[in-house]
């Protein structure tokens, strides 16, 4: 039989596949923008823009990990109670009267050391990660409560001004989330260790086989998130000026996801990019400024978000699967056919 | 005559599968179909089922033919089709397994369980078993479940059972019952078509014999009137004796590739084995002689292994992929889409994973780097299409192995010995070639070593230099220069490992 060579078809194709869900994503980004700033003059003020970069900058922080460990096709849903443990032990700590720097880092250990446990119980015991960080949800909320029974606050004044103080007009924690961007873009796009986690997702026993230290992998990235989910509930303390054990990132969690899969990333693992979680995690915090700029009740807003990540994620769908949504963008020309060039090159043996 | 089959035909893709095939299936007997593999045998079953639709020919069963059948007009027609893979669900129990899709209902809805349990247990008692209704089927062994499946056939008082490699799965004891229990059916007059690949199982059991090579009948005969060697013979028809490539030259200077001495591993051993400088040795078996097990326990899959291996004259033990590789020593898995290729992913990702380290740093890609290797690999293995970012799953089955192979040919740290489980499983002729080329050249040069698994003798013949055969884990001959055939190969194979499978 002859092989025909597809080569622009192909190529096409892949191109349409990687940007469709993240170009479908910036458009509804700019849309927000225009519409939110036709209904209020106050959203496009250097005063909002900065307010929406601060309140976006802890989900950021844990978006960019959470979103390597789902292309690796795990998850971890304890992230809002070690973000709640993060806050409460440095808070603590500074009220015990340490200093800011220590405090911060041995806050953030405990996070790693959340991150230490989930990665060992997922690789070693090859519990589900849902199962495993369920329960470490559950557990480490009512840790950090035992720490804490009453909110922790009245934090030195060092402290409180990292969550809301800027250099050359930047907010310090915006620089921090642009920072978690900037090396999870670097390590997905130029490390081996990028490659390695698309691997994993997509076939992880192959890749077990092809050499890649599969556990080795997946540990780090749990150990990652910990620290980073621990690093925002210190910077939430900071910018809230106080870390109250029982309802700080209370559902955290499932807004990090509600990010990570608006930008992209397959829930099943294997797919997304980094750039489209900067998108999720913009458009999120967008929406959020907005609706409270119009005044939307909480309720009302729940409601829309909920909703947006359905629409997002359908659309992220018809993308993969048909390509409707890049030709319902561009709304030119024939719609390519991924499925022929798979027949085209393909062959009848193996599938007799 | 339930079953009579006239002129079927059936391409796919432009290669025929089956070319006018012809069958007849008389009462009360069990007919056994042999052939090698890509032989038709499983097109065949598949338009008898109604799974797939066949081009051309006619189907008869009980009298009135038929273009074509589907999956219930079989039933209706009284034909049950037995896969190798069971469609049991193992948390439900045996009767409601029995029953599934067909249950006794009582007035008002409610399922009549305790009927189902009666009826069952009176066809479990036709076959002569005793397995509890009421037992959930992931509680059973494999040839309990077998025994189900065909009890949940016979639910539908089929006149003809179809049964695919029905003891492929099974241990010895539990195939030779099942064989008395087939033969029981038959003496109650159903008639049973029978896919194997052992001679001996045929012997027992079988009244007629069909052997397909290339989609058409190469053999049809009772049993009586044939013998080992004219199945053989059937199957694969090699003619005289096949000189290999390199004759028999003895294994080459000084220290050899790999050297095992009573090496054991799980399902394996003990086995004495030596793969010298440039050589290609393939492990012909059947499936289940554990020529897997062995490729896999020297990658280091299956944990500790006993006995002493040596790699370059140096000791080696295999522990885990990662390991084995950082010694030169690579393995590319029998099962391509489960173990070896990520479909979603880009070729150039596929052939290079586990060497973007070693192309760029193992903190920075070098991307430059990637696209050169890769051009090189994809050309010298006529990858076609050559194209870096096209997804694995975009290709053919031959060329998704091409990049698997290239995965090791590729490598900047020197793989010194390739282990190849089933080189070229599932690809076309033009494909095999081109990878044969690329395995010799592989081994010619830098004095490598290639150790591989096939379970097809035109295979062997054409790769290896030497042949070692493998039945229930140990070697039991070892074949060289011209006392290579493919009926020598098969003979030793078959004798040694009587109840294991192709």
């Amino acid at each position: 039989m002859s092989e025909r060579h597809p080569n622009i078809l192909a190529s096409l194709t892949v191109w349409v596949r990687r940007h469709a869900a993240a170009n479908a994503l910036l458009i509804g980004v700019i849309a927000l923008i225009f519409v939110f700033a036709y209904l209020n003059s106050q959203f496009l003020t250097t005063g909002n823009f900065r307010n929406i970069l601060i309140q976006s900058a802890c989900l950021a922080v844990v978006a960019v990990p959470m979103a390597l460990l789902l292309i690796s096709g795990n998850v971890d849903l304890s992230v809002g109670s070690v973000l709640a443990l993060g806050g409460v032990v440095t808070g603590l700590l500074l009220n015990h009267g340490m200093a800011i720097v220590p405090a911060i880092l041995i806050g953030i250990a405990a996070g790693t050391a959340v991150g230490v446990i989930n990665g060992i119980l997922v690789t070693v015991t090859t519990l589900s990660p849902v199962i495993v960080t369920l329960g470490a949800l559950t557990a480490v909320r009512g840790l950090a409560e035992t720490l804490a029974p009453k909110p922790v606050f009245n934090f030195p004044e060092g402290f409180v001004n990292l969550g809301d103080g800027e250099v050359l007009g930047v907010p310090y924690l915006a620089l921090v989330a642009a920072a978690a961007f900037l090396i999870g873009a670097i390590v997905m796009a130029r490390f081996p260790l990028g490659r390695h986690v698309y691997a994993i997702g997509v076939n992880p026993e192959a890749a077990f086989l092809s050499g890649i230290r599969v556990k080795r992998i997946v540990f780090l990235l749990f150990v990652v998130t910990g620290a980073a989910a621990a690093m925002a509930g210190t910077m939430l303390a900071a910018r809230l000026g106080s870390a109250p054990s029982g309802s700080l990132g209370l559902g955290f969690e499932l807004e990090v996801l509600t990010a990570v899969i608006l930008g992209g990333v397959a829930f099943t693992g294997g797919r997304g990019k980094i750039f489209g979680v900067l998108l999720g995690v913009l458009f999120l915090g967008i929406l959020q400024n907005g609706l409270t700029l119009q005044n939307v009740p909480a309720a009302t807003a729940l409601m829309i978000k909920g909703g947006t990540l359905i629409v997002a994620a359908w659309l992220d769908w018809v993308s993969v699967r048909s390509e409707g949504l890049a030709t319902l963008l561009r709304g030119v020309g024939p719609k390519p056919e991924p499925e022929k060039a798979a027949i085209v090159i393909g062959e009848g043996g193996s599938s007799r | 005559m339930p079953l009579e089959v006239r002129g079927l035909t059936k391409a796919f893709g432009g290669e025929l599968a089956l070319d006018g095939v012809d069958l007849d299936i008389g009462a009360g007997e069990i007919h056994a179909l042999l052939g090698p593999n890509g032989s038709g045998k499983s097109t065949l079953i598949g338009c008898l089922s109604g799974r797939l639709v066949p081009d051309r020919g006619s189907m008869a069963v009980g009298g009135k033919p038929v273009s074509r059948f589907t999956p219930r007009s079989a039933l209706a027609a009284h034909t049950a089709v037995i896969y190798q893979h069971f469609s049991l669900a193992p948390t439900l129990s045996v009767a409601d397994n029995v029953f599934l899709g067909s249950e006794h209902v009582r007035k008002g809805g409610l399922l009549d369980r305790r009927r189902q349990r009666a009826e069952t247990q009176a066809l479990l008692n036709r076959l002569g078993v005793d397995i509890d209704p009421r037992a959930p089927v992931s509680a059973l062994s494999v040839g309990q479940k077998q025994l189900v499946e065909i009890a949940k056939a016979l639910r539908h008082e089929p006149e003809l059972l179809i049964l695919d490699e029905p003891t492929a799965a099974l241990g010895e004891a539990e195939a030779r019952a099942l064989g008395r229990q087939l033969i029981g059916l038959r003496n109650s007059g159903l008639s049973i078509l029978y896919v194997t690949h052992l001679l001996g199982e045929v012997f027992e059991i079988a009244d007629k014999v069909t052997v397909l090579r290339d989609g058409r009948v190469a053999l049809r005969v009772d049993k009586q009137a044939t013998d080992r060697g004219e199945i053989l013979r059937a199957i694969a028809p090699a003619g005289g004796a096949h000189e290999l490539s390199r004759s028999d030259a003895e294994s080459p200077d000084g220290t050899p590739v790999l050297e095992l001495r009573q090496f054991r591993a799980p399902g394996v051993g003990p086995i004495d084995l030596r793969v010298g400088k440039g050589e290609v040795v393939a492990v012909f078996g059947l499936l289940g002689s554990g020529r897997s097990e062995l490729l896999e326990a020297l990658y280091g899959l299956h944990g500790r292994t006993g006995g002493t291996v040596s790699l370059q004259g140096e000791t080696f033990v295999p522990r885990s992929p990662s390991r084995s590789l950082r010694r030169g020593v690579a393995l590319v898995p029998a099962d391509r889409a489960r173990q070896s290729v990520f479909a979603d992913l880009p070729a150039i990702d596929n052939m290079l994973l586990p060497h973007l380290a070693a192309i760029g740093s193992p903190l920075w890609r070098s991307r430059r780097g990637e696209t050169r290797t890769f051009t090189r690999t994809a050309e010298a293995m006529r990858l076609a299409p050559p194209v870096a970012r096209a997804p694995a799953r975009s290709y053919s089955g031959g060329n998704q192995q091409k990049l698997v192979v290239g995965r090791w040919l590729a490598s900047l740290r020197e793989i010194g010995l390739l282990l190849l489980d089933e080189p070229t499983q599932g690809i076309d002729i033009g494909a095999r070639g081109d990878l044969y080329e690329l395995v010799r050249g592989f081994a010619a040069t830098n004095s490598r070593g290639v150790l591989f698994t096939s379970s097809d003798p035109d295979e062997v013949l054409a790769l290896a230099d030497r042949v070692l055969v493998i039945a229930r884990g140990r070697l039991v001959a070892e074949l060289r220069g011209s006392t290579v055939t493919a009926e020598a190969m098969l003979d030793q194979a078959h004798q040694q490992g009587e109840m294991a499978h192709v």
